[in-house]
Protein backbone atom coordinates (compact mmCIF):
# COMPACT_ATOMS: atom_id res chain seq x y z
CA UNK A 1 0.00 0.00 0.00
CA UNK A 2 1.39 3.54 -0.52
CA UNK A 3 1.72 6.05 1.40
CA UNK A 4 3.35 8.66 -0.17
CA UNK A 5 1.87 11.76 1.32
CA UNK A 6 0.43 13.32 -2.39
CA UNK A 7 -3.17 14.22 -3.90
CA UNK A 8 -4.67 13.79 -6.90
CA UNK A 9 -8.33 15.31 -8.51
CA UNK A 10 -9.63 15.07 -11.70
CA UNK A 11 -12.81 16.65 -12.56
CA UNK A 12 -14.22 16.27 -9.36
CA UNK A 13 -18.29 16.88 -8.99
CA UNK A 14 -20.24 16.58 -5.39
CA UNK A 15 -23.74 17.93 -5.27
CA UNK A 16 -25.94 18.37 -2.19
CA UNK A 17 -29.26 17.61 -3.36
CA UNK A 18 -30.24 20.32 -6.24
CA UNK A 19 -26.85 21.96 -5.38
CA UNK A 20 -23.79 21.29 -7.27
CA UNK A 21 -20.87 22.69 -4.43
CA UNK A 22 -17.99 21.26 -6.65
CA UNK A 23 -18.08 21.69 -10.24
CA UNK A 24 -14.82 20.62 -11.52
CA UNK A 25 -12.45 20.46 -9.09
CA UNK A 26 -8.63 19.75 -10.21
CA UNK A 27 -5.66 19.56 -7.97
CA UNK A 28 -2.54 17.98 -7.59
CA UNK A 29 -0.62 18.16 -4.18
CA UNK A 30 2.94 16.75 -3.95
CA UNK A 31 4.21 15.23 -1.25
CA UNK A 32 5.40 17.67 1.59
CA UNK A 33 3.44 20.18 0.12
CA UNK A 34 1.91 23.25 2.37
CA UNK A 35 -1.23 23.80 0.22
CA UNK A 36 -3.84 26.68 1.83
CA UNK A 37 -6.98 26.82 0.11
CA UNK A 38 -9.20 30.14 0.17
CA UNK A 39 -11.97 31.62 -1.59
CA UNK A 40 -15.76 33.27 0.18
CA UNK A 41 -17.73 31.56 1.94
CA UNK A 42 -19.96 28.75 0.08
CA UNK A 43 -17.37 28.49 -2.84
CA UNK A 44 -16.59 24.62 -1.73
CA UNK A 45 -12.85 24.88 -0.36
CA UNK A 46 -14.53 22.85 3.34
CA UNK A 47 -16.24 20.50 0.93
CA UNK A 48 -12.94 20.03 -1.02
CA UNK A 49 -11.44 18.93 2.51
CA UNK A 50 -14.20 16.87 3.71
CA UNK A 51 -13.89 14.55 0.32
CA UNK A 52 -10.25 13.92 0.56
CA UNK A 53 -11.11 12.56 4.66
CA UNK A 54 -14.21 10.66 3.40
CA UNK A 55 -16.18 12.97 5.29
CA UNK A 56 -18.30 13.35 1.85
CA UNK A 57 -18.37 11.12 -0.89
CA UNK A 58 -17.41 12.37 -4.28
CA UNK A 59 -20.17 11.94 -7.07
CA UNK A 60 -17.62 12.05 -10.04
CA UNK A 61 -14.19 12.26 -10.83
CA UNK A 62 -10.96 10.79 -9.99
CA UNK A 63 -9.68 11.57 -6.66
CA UNK A 64 -6.27 9.62 -5.41
CA UNK A 65 -4.74 10.61 -2.08
CA UNK A 66 -1.93 8.87 -1.24
CA UNK A 67 -1.89 7.37 -4.51
CA UNK A 68 -4.84 5.13 -4.03
CA UNK A 69 -8.42 6.13 -4.98
CA UNK A 70 -9.73 7.20 -2.18
CA UNK A 71 -12.87 5.72 -0.52
CA UNK A 72 -13.11 3.34 -3.52
CA UNK A 73 -11.61 0.37 -5.62
CA UNK A 74 -11.94 1.07 -9.53
CA UNK A 75 -13.04 -1.81 -12.07
CA UNK A 76 -13.19 -1.97 -15.88
CA UNK A 77 -16.73 -0.37 -15.54
CA UNK A 78 -17.42 1.37 -11.81
CA UNK A 79 -15.84 2.24 -8.53
CA UNK A 80 -17.02 0.25 -6.19
CA UNK A 81 -17.30 1.72 -2.34
CA UNK A 82 -14.63 0.01 0.26
CA UNK A 83 -15.67 -2.02 3.02
CA UNK A 84 -15.93 0.61 6.21
CA UNK A 85 -12.72 -1.28 7.65
CA UNK A 86 -10.43 -0.30 4.67
CA UNK A 87 -12.22 3.28 4.54
CA UNK A 88 -11.19 3.38 8.28
CA UNK A 89 -7.51 2.56 7.31
CA UNK A 90 -7.11 5.27 4.64
CA UNK A 91 -9.01 7.61 7.17
CA UNK A 92 -5.76 7.40 9.48
CA UNK A 93 -3.27 8.02 7.39
CA UNK A 94 -4.85 11.46 6.55
CA UNK A 95 -5.37 13.62 9.54
CA UNK A 96 -8.37 16.47 9.79
CA UNK A 97 -8.59 19.42 12.17
CA UNK A 98 -11.72 20.69 12.54
CA UNK A 99 -13.04 24.33 13.11
CA UNK A 100 -14.84 23.48 15.79
CA UNK A 101 -11.89 21.68 17.47
CA UNK A 102 -14.43 18.74 17.90
CA UNK A 103 -12.44 16.88 20.78
CA UNK A 104 -14.37 14.15 22.92
CA UNK A 105 -15.27 15.85 25.76
CA UNK A 106 -15.95 12.90 27.86
CA UNK A 107 -12.04 12.08 27.46
CA UNK A 108 -9.23 14.28 29.07
CA UNK A 109 -6.39 16.00 26.80
CA UNK A 110 -4.64 12.54 26.73
CA UNK A 111 -7.33 10.35 26.46
CA UNK A 112 -8.20 12.27 23.62
CA UNK A 113 -4.79 11.92 21.84
CA UNK A 114 -5.08 8.34 22.58
CA UNK A 115 -8.14 7.34 21.33
CA UNK A 116 -6.83 6.72 17.74
CA UNK A 117 -3.88 4.58 18.53
CA UNK A 118 -5.63 2.47 21.03
CA UNK A 119 -8.82 2.35 20.13
CA UNK A 120 -8.39 1.82 16.14
CA UNK A 121 -4.97 0.71 15.31
CA UNK A 122 -5.04 -1.66 19.46
CA UNK A 123 -2.05 0.05 20.40
CA UNK A 124 -0.01 -0.58 23.44
CA UNK A 125 -1.75 1.87 26.15
CA UNK A 126 1.67 2.46 28.17
CA UNK A 127 3.39 3.78 24.72
CA UNK A 128 0.50 5.29 23.72
CA UNK A 129 0.46 7.58 26.80
CA UNK A 130 4.31 8.31 26.38
CA UNK A 131 3.37 9.43 22.84
CA UNK A 132 0.59 11.50 23.94
CA UNK A 133 2.74 13.02 26.39
CA UNK A 134 5.49 13.87 23.77
CA UNK A 135 2.44 14.92 21.38
CA UNK A 136 1.32 17.51 24.15
CA UNK A 137 5.06 19.03 24.80
CA UNK A 138 5.32 19.47 21.53
CA UNK A 139 2.21 21.60 20.72
CA UNK A 140 2.90 23.36 23.68
CA UNK A 141 0.61 21.46 26.22
CA UNK A 142 3.12 19.86 28.99
CA UNK A 143 0.84 18.72 31.75
CA UNK A 144 -2.57 19.28 30.26
CA UNK A 145 -3.01 15.89 29.80
CA UNK A 146 -5.58 15.41 32.67
CA UNK A 147 -7.50 18.39 31.63
CA UNK A 148 -10.96 17.94 29.96
CA UNK A 149 -11.63 19.88 26.68
CA UNK A 150 -14.17 21.81 28.47
CA UNK A 151 -11.16 23.31 30.79
CA UNK A 152 -8.98 24.49 28.18
CA UNK A 153 -9.25 27.70 26.20
CA UNK A 154 -10.14 27.44 22.51
CA UNK A 155 -6.64 27.62 21.46
CA UNK A 156 -5.19 25.17 23.89
CA UNK A 157 -8.14 22.58 22.24
CA UNK A 158 -6.87 23.12 18.86
CA UNK A 159 -3.62 22.47 20.02
CA UNK A 160 -4.94 18.74 21.76
CA UNK A 161 -6.72 18.04 18.44
CA UNK A 162 -3.94 18.67 16.05
CA UNK A 163 -2.12 16.15 18.71
CA UNK A 164 -4.67 13.87 18.53
CA UNK A 165 -4.78 14.40 14.38
CA UNK A 166 -0.47 13.50 14.63
CA UNK A 167 -0.72 10.62 17.25
CA UNK A 168 -2.42 8.46 13.96
CA UNK A 169 0.62 9.18 12.23
CA UNK A 170 -0.63 10.18 8.91
CA UNK A 171 1.14 10.91 5.90
CA UNK A 172 -1.34 14.15 5.12
CA UNK A 173 -3.09 16.62 7.80
CA UNK A 174 -6.32 18.66 6.42
CA UNK A 175 -7.23 21.80 8.57
CA UNK A 176 -10.97 23.36 8.15
CA UNK A 177 -10.69 26.69 9.25
CA UNK A 178 -8.88 26.10 12.29
CA UNK A 179 -8.31 29.43 13.84
CA UNK A 180 -11.62 30.92 13.03
CA UNK A 181 -13.70 29.33 16.07
CA UNK A 182 -10.76 31.13 18.42
CA UNK A 183 -10.13 34.78 19.69
CA UNK A 184 -7.96 36.70 17.70
CA UNK A 185 -5.77 36.76 21.10
CA UNK A 186 -5.21 32.63 20.57
CA UNK A 187 -5.13 32.43 16.43
CA UNK A 188 -0.80 32.97 16.98
CA UNK A 189 -0.76 29.83 19.23
CA UNK A 190 -2.02 27.90 17.20
CA UNK A 191 -0.78 29.14 13.65
CA UNK A 192 2.86 28.17 15.60
CA UNK A 193 1.89 24.85 15.99
CA UNK A 194 0.86 24.34 12.21
CA UNK A 195 4.47 26.37 10.66
CA UNK A 196 6.27 23.77 13.65
CA UNK A 197 4.54 21.05 11.77
CA UNK A 198 4.90 22.29 7.98
CA UNK A 199 8.51 22.10 8.74
CA UNK A 200 8.41 18.53 9.32
CA UNK A 201 7.67 18.01 5.60
CA UNK A 202 4.18 17.06 6.60
CA UNK A 203 1.83 17.18 3.75
CA UNK A 204 -0.84 19.72 4.87
CA UNK A 205 -4.00 20.92 2.99
CA UNK A 206 -5.17 24.02 4.72
CA UNK A 207 -8.78 26.23 4.15
CA UNK A 208 -8.09 29.41 6.22
CA UNK A 209 -8.72 33.28 6.07
CA UNK A 210 -5.26 33.56 7.47
CA UNK A 211 -3.61 35.70 4.82
CA UNK A 212 -0.79 36.10 6.27
CA UNK A 213 -0.47 31.93 7.18
CA UNK A 214 -0.73 31.67 3.70
CA UNK A 215 2.15 34.12 2.54
CA UNK A 216 4.58 32.81 5.50
CA UNK A 217 4.14 29.06 5.36
CA UNK A 218 2.31 27.81 2.35
CA UNK A 219 4.28 26.98 -1.18
CA UNK A 220 0.94 26.87 -3.36
CA UNK A 221 -2.17 28.84 -3.16
CA UNK A 222 -5.60 27.66 -4.60
CA UNK A 223 -8.48 29.77 -4.93
CA UNK A 224 -12.04 29.05 -5.13
CA UNK A 225 -15.13 30.38 -6.39
CA UNK A 226 -18.48 28.70 -7.01
CA UNK A 227 -17.17 25.24 -6.64
CA UNK A 228 -14.48 26.23 -9.14
CA UNK A 229 -10.64 26.15 -8.60
CA UNK A 230 -10.28 29.55 -10.30
CA UNK A 231 -6.50 30.54 -9.73
CA UNK A 232 -3.38 27.83 -8.16
CA UNK A 233 -0.01 28.62 -7.97
CA UNK A 234 2.94 29.71 -5.91
CA UNK A 235 1.60 31.19 -2.77
CA UNK A 236 3.27 34.10 -2.12
CA UNK A 237 3.06 34.85 -6.25
CA UNK A 238 -0.84 34.72 -6.27
CA UNK A 239 -1.44 36.59 -3.06
CA UNK A 240 1.24 39.19 -4.78
CA UNK A 241 0.33 39.17 -8.23
CA UNK A 242 -3.30 37.64 -8.74
CA UNK A 243 -4.09 37.25 -12.70
CA UNK A 244 -7.42 36.54 -12.71
CA UNK A 245 -9.94 39.30 -11.82
CA UNK A 246 -11.79 37.27 -9.64
CA UNK A 247 -8.96 36.41 -7.38
CA UNK A 248 -7.69 40.54 -7.17
CA UNK A 249 -11.23 41.30 -6.21
CA UNK A 250 -11.31 38.71 -3.15
CA UNK A 251 -7.50 39.51 -2.30
CA UNK A 252 -8.71 43.58 -2.39
CA UNK A 253 -11.53 42.86 -0.11
CA UNK A 254 -9.28 40.31 2.52
CA UNK A 255 -5.66 42.04 2.56
CA UNK B 1 -38.21 80.26 32.58
CA UNK B 2 -38.48 77.81 35.91
CA UNK B 3 -36.03 77.66 38.20
CA UNK B 4 -35.12 73.68 38.73
CA UNK B 5 -33.57 72.81 42.07
CA UNK B 6 -32.07 69.65 42.51
CA UNK B 7 -33.14 68.75 46.20
CA UNK B 8 -30.64 66.49 47.71
CA UNK B 9 -30.99 63.45 48.86
CA UNK B 10 -31.79 63.67 52.62
CA UNK B 11 -32.58 60.68 54.59
CA UNK B 12 -36.20 60.85 55.49
CA UNK B 13 -35.47 58.65 58.14
CA UNK B 14 -32.47 57.33 60.40
CA UNK B 15 -31.86 54.82 57.83
CA UNK B 16 -29.37 55.31 55.15
CA UNK B 17 -31.55 55.80 51.73
CA UNK B 18 -28.63 53.38 50.22
CA UNK B 19 -29.23 50.49 52.17
CA UNK B 20 -32.80 50.93 52.96
CA UNK B 21 -34.21 46.93 51.45
CA UNK B 22 -36.01 46.83 48.39
CA UNK B 23 -39.62 45.35 48.86
CA UNK B 24 -41.66 42.79 47.11
CA UNK B 25 -44.85 43.77 45.91
CA UNK B 26 -47.63 42.06 46.61
CA UNK B 27 -50.67 42.22 45.04
CA UNK B 28 -54.32 41.88 46.78
CA UNK B 29 -54.96 39.01 44.95
CA UNK B 30 -51.77 37.20 46.24
CA UNK B 31 -53.40 37.97 49.47
CA UNK B 32 -57.25 36.34 48.56
CA UNK B 33 -55.07 33.31 47.56
CA UNK B 34 -53.47 32.79 50.54
CA UNK B 35 -56.89 33.23 52.49
CA UNK B 36 -58.73 30.91 49.70
CA UNK B 37 -56.41 28.20 49.30
CA UNK B 38 -55.69 28.06 53.15
CA UNK B 39 -59.93 27.47 53.88
CA UNK B 40 -60.10 25.14 51.54
CA UNK B 41 -57.26 22.88 52.78
CA UNK B 42 -58.44 23.10 55.76
CA UNK B 43 -61.75 22.02 55.11
CA UNK B 44 -60.48 18.91 53.12
CA UNK B 45 -58.36 18.11 56.20
CA UNK B 46 -61.07 17.98 58.85
CA UNK B 47 -63.38 16.74 56.67
CA UNK B 48 -60.78 13.83 56.07
CA UNK B 49 -60.10 13.32 59.41
CA UNK B 50 -63.70 13.63 61.29
CA UNK B 51 -65.63 11.66 58.30
CA UNK B 52 -64.90 7.70 60.04
CA UNK B 53 -65.40 6.63 56.51
CA UNK B 54 -62.43 6.88 56.07
CA UNK B 55 -61.67 4.73 58.74
CA UNK B 56 -57.69 5.78 59.57
CA UNK B 57 -57.84 2.77 62.19
CA UNK B 58 -58.26 0.06 58.97
CA UNK B 59 -55.67 2.04 57.25
CA UNK B 60 -53.04 2.03 59.88
CA UNK B 61 -53.66 -1.53 60.59
CA UNK B 62 -52.88 -2.68 57.01
CA UNK B 63 -49.97 -0.27 55.98
CA UNK B 64 -47.74 -3.14 56.97
CA UNK B 65 -49.68 -5.95 56.88
CA UNK B 66 -47.74 -8.85 54.98
CA UNK B 67 -49.95 -9.15 52.05
CA UNK B 68 -49.64 -5.69 51.67
CA UNK B 69 -45.71 -5.62 52.21
CA UNK B 70 -45.46 -8.58 49.87
CA UNK B 71 -47.40 -6.91 47.39
CA UNK B 72 -45.27 -3.76 47.44
CA UNK B 73 -42.11 -5.74 46.86
CA UNK B 74 -43.14 -7.24 43.83
CA UNK B 75 -44.50 -4.21 42.45
CA UNK B 76 -40.64 -3.02 43.27
CA UNK B 77 -39.35 -6.11 41.57
CA UNK B 78 -41.34 -5.30 38.59
CA UNK B 79 -40.30 -2.06 38.17
CA UNK B 80 -36.49 -2.90 38.09
CA UNK B 81 -37.04 -5.99 35.74
CA UNK B 82 -38.88 -4.41 33.46
CA UNK B 83 -37.01 -1.06 33.25
CA UNK B 84 -33.80 -3.01 33.12
CA UNK B 85 -34.96 -5.46 30.51
CA UNK B 86 -37.00 -2.33 28.75
CA UNK B 87 -33.66 -0.15 28.79
CA UNK B 88 -31.40 -2.92 27.01
CA UNK B 89 -34.35 -3.26 24.50
CA UNK B 90 -34.72 -0.06 23.84
CA UNK B 91 -31.01 0.39 23.51
CA UNK B 92 -31.11 -2.51 21.15
CA UNK B 93 -34.35 -0.63 19.29
CA UNK B 94 -32.36 3.22 19.03
CA UNK B 95 -29.28 1.80 17.56
CA UNK B 96 -31.46 -0.26 15.20
CA UNK B 97 -33.15 2.94 14.33
CA UNK B 98 -30.19 4.86 13.75
CA UNK B 99 -28.89 2.20 11.44
CA UNK B 100 -28.29 3.22 7.55
CA UNK B 101 -29.64 -0.28 6.94
CA UNK B 102 -33.38 0.52 5.41
CA UNK B 103 -34.76 -2.87 6.93
CA UNK B 104 -33.76 -2.56 10.17
CA UNK B 105 -34.68 1.17 10.74
CA UNK B 106 -37.85 0.22 9.24
CA UNK B 107 -38.21 -3.11 11.67
CA UNK B 108 -37.28 -0.53 15.15
CA UNK B 109 -39.63 2.00 13.90
CA UNK B 110 -42.34 -0.58 13.42
CA UNK B 111 -41.74 -1.64 16.71
CA UNK B 112 -42.15 1.59 18.48
CA UNK B 113 -45.02 2.68 16.33
CA UNK B 114 -47.26 -0.34 17.56
CA UNK B 115 -45.68 -0.83 20.79
CA UNK B 116 -46.33 3.30 21.86
CA UNK B 117 -49.28 3.38 19.74
CA UNK B 118 -51.55 0.83 21.71
CA UNK B 119 -52.61 1.23 25.40
CA UNK B 120 -50.38 -0.68 27.63
CA UNK B 121 -53.43 -2.20 29.14
CA UNK B 122 -54.20 -3.91 26.05
CA UNK B 123 -51.17 -5.10 25.72
CA UNK B 124 -51.04 -6.46 28.82
CA UNK B 125 -54.25 -8.48 28.39
CA UNK B 126 -53.09 -9.88 24.99
CA UNK B 127 -49.60 -10.96 26.17
CA UNK B 128 -51.70 -12.63 28.69
CA UNK B 129 -53.71 -14.36 26.09
CA UNK B 130 -51.16 -14.82 23.83
CA UNK B 131 -51.79 -18.95 24.06
CA UNK B 132 -55.18 -17.94 21.66
CA UNK B 133 -52.52 -17.40 19.21
CA UNK B 134 -50.27 -19.61 19.89
CA UNK B 135 -51.02 -22.76 21.84
CA UNK B 136 -47.25 -24.22 21.66
CA UNK B 137 -43.93 -22.30 21.44
CA UNK B 138 -41.83 -24.31 19.72
CA UNK B 139 -38.09 -23.46 20.40
CA UNK B 140 -35.47 -25.65 17.59
CA UNK B 141 -33.70 -25.58 14.16
CA UNK B 142 -36.32 -24.73 11.18
CA UNK B 143 -36.76 -27.49 8.85
CA UNK B 144 -35.44 -30.01 11.31
CA UNK B 145 -37.06 -32.07 13.82
CA UNK B 146 -34.65 -31.13 16.75
CA UNK B 147 -36.69 -28.80 19.00
CA UNK B 148 -38.99 -28.67 22.04
CA UNK B 149 -42.60 -27.44 21.90
CA UNK B 150 -43.54 -25.40 25.44
CA UNK B 151 -47.55 -24.73 26.46
CA UNK B 152 -47.86 -21.16 25.69
CA UNK B 153 -50.69 -21.23 28.14
CA UNK B 154 -48.13 -22.39 31.28
CA UNK B 155 -45.60 -19.98 30.10
CA UNK B 156 -47.36 -17.14 29.83
CA UNK B 157 -48.25 -17.31 33.43
CA UNK B 158 -49.81 -14.05 34.85
CA UNK B 159 -46.03 -12.54 35.99
CA UNK B 160 -44.31 -13.75 33.05
CA UNK B 161 -47.20 -12.05 30.71
CA UNK B 162 -46.50 -8.76 33.19
CA UNK B 163 -43.17 -8.59 32.57
CA UNK B 164 -43.46 -9.00 29.36
CA UNK B 165 -45.85 -7.18 29.09
CA UNK B 166 -44.31 -4.40 30.75
CA UNK B 167 -40.93 -4.89 29.55
CA UNK B 168 -41.89 -4.72 25.73
CA UNK B 169 -43.59 -1.16 25.73
CA UNK B 170 -41.23 0.46 27.88
CA UNK B 171 -38.56 -0.71 25.40
CA UNK B 172 -40.14 1.77 22.78
CA UNK B 173 -40.34 4.63 25.08
CA UNK B 174 -36.52 3.90 26.11
CA UNK B 175 -35.78 3.52 22.45
CA UNK B 176 -37.24 7.02 22.03
CA UNK B 177 -35.34 8.27 24.59
CA UNK B 178 -32.27 7.08 23.65
CA UNK B 179 -32.34 7.83 20.49
CA UNK B 180 -33.03 11.36 21.46
CA UNK B 181 -29.99 11.28 23.03
CA UNK B 182 -28.24 9.83 20.39
CA UNK B 183 -29.21 13.10 18.47
CA UNK B 184 -27.96 15.62 21.67
CA UNK B 185 -24.66 14.32 20.49
CA UNK B 186 -23.24 17.22 17.88
CA UNK B 187 -22.18 15.60 13.69
CA UNK B 188 -19.05 17.26 14.80
CA UNK B 189 -18.04 14.50 17.27
CA UNK B 190 -19.00 11.86 14.76
CA UNK B 191 -17.05 13.46 12.15
CA UNK B 192 -13.94 13.55 14.39
CA UNK B 193 -14.48 9.91 15.28
CA UNK B 194 -15.06 8.94 11.91
CA UNK B 195 -11.64 10.28 10.86
CA UNK B 196 -9.97 8.75 12.99
CA UNK B 197 -10.95 5.53 11.77
CA UNK B 198 -13.23 4.27 14.25
CA UNK B 199 -15.58 1.70 13.62
CA UNK B 200 -19.46 2.25 13.78
CA UNK B 201 -19.56 -0.12 17.16
CA UNK B 202 -16.29 2.08 19.12
CA UNK B 203 -17.98 4.85 17.88
CA UNK B 204 -21.10 4.13 19.62
CA UNK B 205 -19.28 3.27 22.62
CA UNK B 206 -16.54 5.55 22.85
CA UNK B 207 -18.32 8.56 21.83
CA UNK B 208 -21.77 8.56 21.14
CA UNK B 209 -22.73 6.78 24.24
CA UNK B 210 -20.75 8.48 26.83
CA UNK B 211 -21.89 11.84 25.05
CA UNK B 212 -25.84 10.88 25.25
CA UNK B 213 -25.72 9.83 29.20
CA UNK B 214 -26.17 13.56 30.08
CA UNK B 215 -29.73 13.51 28.26
CA UNK B 216 -30.80 9.61 28.99
CA UNK B 217 -30.59 9.78 32.57
CA UNK B 218 -32.63 11.80 33.79
CA UNK B 219 -35.50 11.00 31.13
CA UNK B 220 -34.77 7.33 32.56
CA UNK B 221 -35.32 8.38 36.24
CA UNK B 222 -38.75 9.69 35.05
CA UNK B 223 -39.76 6.79 33.42
CA UNK B 224 -38.54 4.56 36.75
CA UNK B 225 -41.07 6.94 38.34
CA UNK B 226 -43.76 6.39 36.04
CA UNK B 227 -43.11 2.22 35.90
CA UNK B 228 -43.36 2.22 39.16
CA UNK B 229 -47.35 3.29 39.09
CA UNK B 230 -47.56 1.68 35.74
CA UNK B 231 -47.21 -1.81 37.61
CA UNK B 232 -50.94 -1.14 39.07
CA UNK B 233 -52.31 -2.05 35.50
CA UNK B 234 -50.76 -5.71 36.07
CA UNK B 235 -53.58 -6.13 38.85
CA UNK B 236 -56.16 -7.45 35.93
CA UNK B 237 -54.09 -10.25 35.51
CA UNK B 238 -54.63 -11.03 39.29
CA UNK B 239 -51.13 -10.58 39.65
CA UNK B 240 -50.78 -9.98 43.26
CA UNK B 241 -48.74 -6.77 42.97
CA UNK B 242 -49.50 -3.60 45.62
CA UNK B 243 -52.87 -3.07 43.99
CA UNK B 244 -54.10 -6.91 43.58
CA UNK B 245 -53.20 -7.23 47.27
CA UNK B 246 -55.03 -3.95 48.05
CA UNK B 247 -57.98 -5.57 46.08
CA UNK B 248 -57.61 -9.22 47.27
CA UNK B 249 -58.14 -7.97 51.24
CA UNK B 250 -60.59 -5.59 50.62
CA UNK B 251 -62.82 -8.22 48.73
CA UNK B 252 -62.72 -10.37 51.80
CA UNK B 253 -63.33 -7.03 54.10
CA UNK B 254 -65.14 -4.76 51.75
CA UNK B 255 -63.24 -1.93 53.76
CA UNK B 256 -62.49 -0.38 50.33
CA UNK B 257 -61.79 2.90 50.58
CA UNK B 258 -59.15 2.20 53.55
CA UNK B 259 -57.42 -0.34 51.30
CA UNK B 260 -57.37 2.07 48.72
CA UNK B 261 -55.42 4.88 50.42
CA UNK B 262 -52.63 2.11 51.78
CA UNK B 263 -52.09 1.65 48.24
CA UNK B 264 -51.85 4.94 47.23
CA UNK B 265 -49.89 5.88 50.42
CA UNK B 266 -47.51 3.54 49.20
CA UNK B 267 -47.14 4.40 45.72
CA UNK B 268 -46.98 8.05 46.74
CA UNK B 269 -44.03 7.41 49.29
CA UNK B 270 -42.10 5.25 47.07
CA UNK B 271 -42.63 7.80 43.91
CA UNK B 272 -41.23 10.50 46.76
CA UNK B 273 -38.14 8.52 47.47
CA UNK B 274 -37.64 7.75 43.91
CA UNK B 275 -37.93 11.63 43.16
CA UNK B 276 -34.64 12.47 45.52
CA UNK B 277 -32.23 10.46 42.98
CA UNK B 278 -33.98 11.64 40.63
CA UNK B 279 -33.53 15.34 41.12
CA UNK B 280 -30.03 14.47 41.86
CA UNK B 281 -29.28 13.03 38.61
CA UNK B 282 -30.95 15.78 37.01
CA UNK B 283 -28.49 18.37 38.52
CA UNK B 284 -25.44 15.96 38.18
CA UNK B 285 -26.03 16.00 33.96
CA UNK B 286 -27.79 19.32 33.67
CA UNK B 287 -26.67 20.69 31.14
CA UNK B 288 -25.66 24.12 32.14
CA UNK B 289 -22.84 22.90 34.83
CA UNK B 290 -20.87 20.37 32.72
CA UNK B 291 -21.05 17.40 29.95
CA UNK B 292 -18.78 15.30 32.12
CA UNK B 293 -19.45 12.10 33.11
CA UNK B 294 -17.10 11.47 35.21
CA UNK B 295 -15.92 13.66 38.18
CA UNK B 296 -12.73 16.40 36.60
CA UNK B 297 -10.11 16.57 38.96
CA UNK B 298 -9.71 20.01 40.46
CA UNK B 299 -7.12 22.08 38.26
CA UNK B 300 -5.53 25.16 38.46
CA UNK B 301 -4.76 27.04 34.97
CA UNK B 302 -0.84 27.99 34.75
CA UNK B 303 0.55 29.60 31.55
CA UNK B 304 1.24 26.80 28.94
CA UNK B 305 5.18 26.04 29.17
CA UNK B 306 6.62 27.76 26.12
CA UNK B 307 4.56 26.99 22.62
CA UNK B 308 6.52 25.00 20.60
CA UNK B 309 8.79 26.45 17.60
Amino acid sequence: MSTDGTIHARGIRKSFGPKTVLKDINLDIASGEICCIIGPSGSGKSTVLRCINGLETVDSGVLKVNGENFGYYETDTAYHALSPKKLAEQRTKVGMVFQQFNLFPNMTAQENIMAGPVLVKGADKKESAKRAHELLASVGLSGFGDYYPAQLSGGQQQRVAIARSLAMDPEIMLFDEPTSALDPEKVGEVLMVMQDLAKKGMTMVVVTHEMGFAREVADSLIFMDDGYVVERGDAREVLRNPKEPRTQAFLEKVI
Amino acid sequence: MQQITIERSEPMSGKDSALKPRLKRRSTFEYVAWVVCSLIGIGILISVSTNPNFKWDVVAKYITHETIVRGLMLTIFLTFASMALGTLLGLGLAIMRGSSIKPIAATAGAYITIFRGTPVLVQLIFWFNVSALYPNLTIGIPFTDIGTAVDMNALMAPITAALVGLTLNEAAYMAEIIRGGFSSVGKGQIEAADSLGMSGAMKMRKVIIPQAMPSIIPATGNQVIGMFKGTSLVSVLGVAELLQSAQLIYARTYETIPLLIVASLWYLVMTLLLSYPQSKLEQKYSRATSRLPRKAKKVVLTDPEGIAR
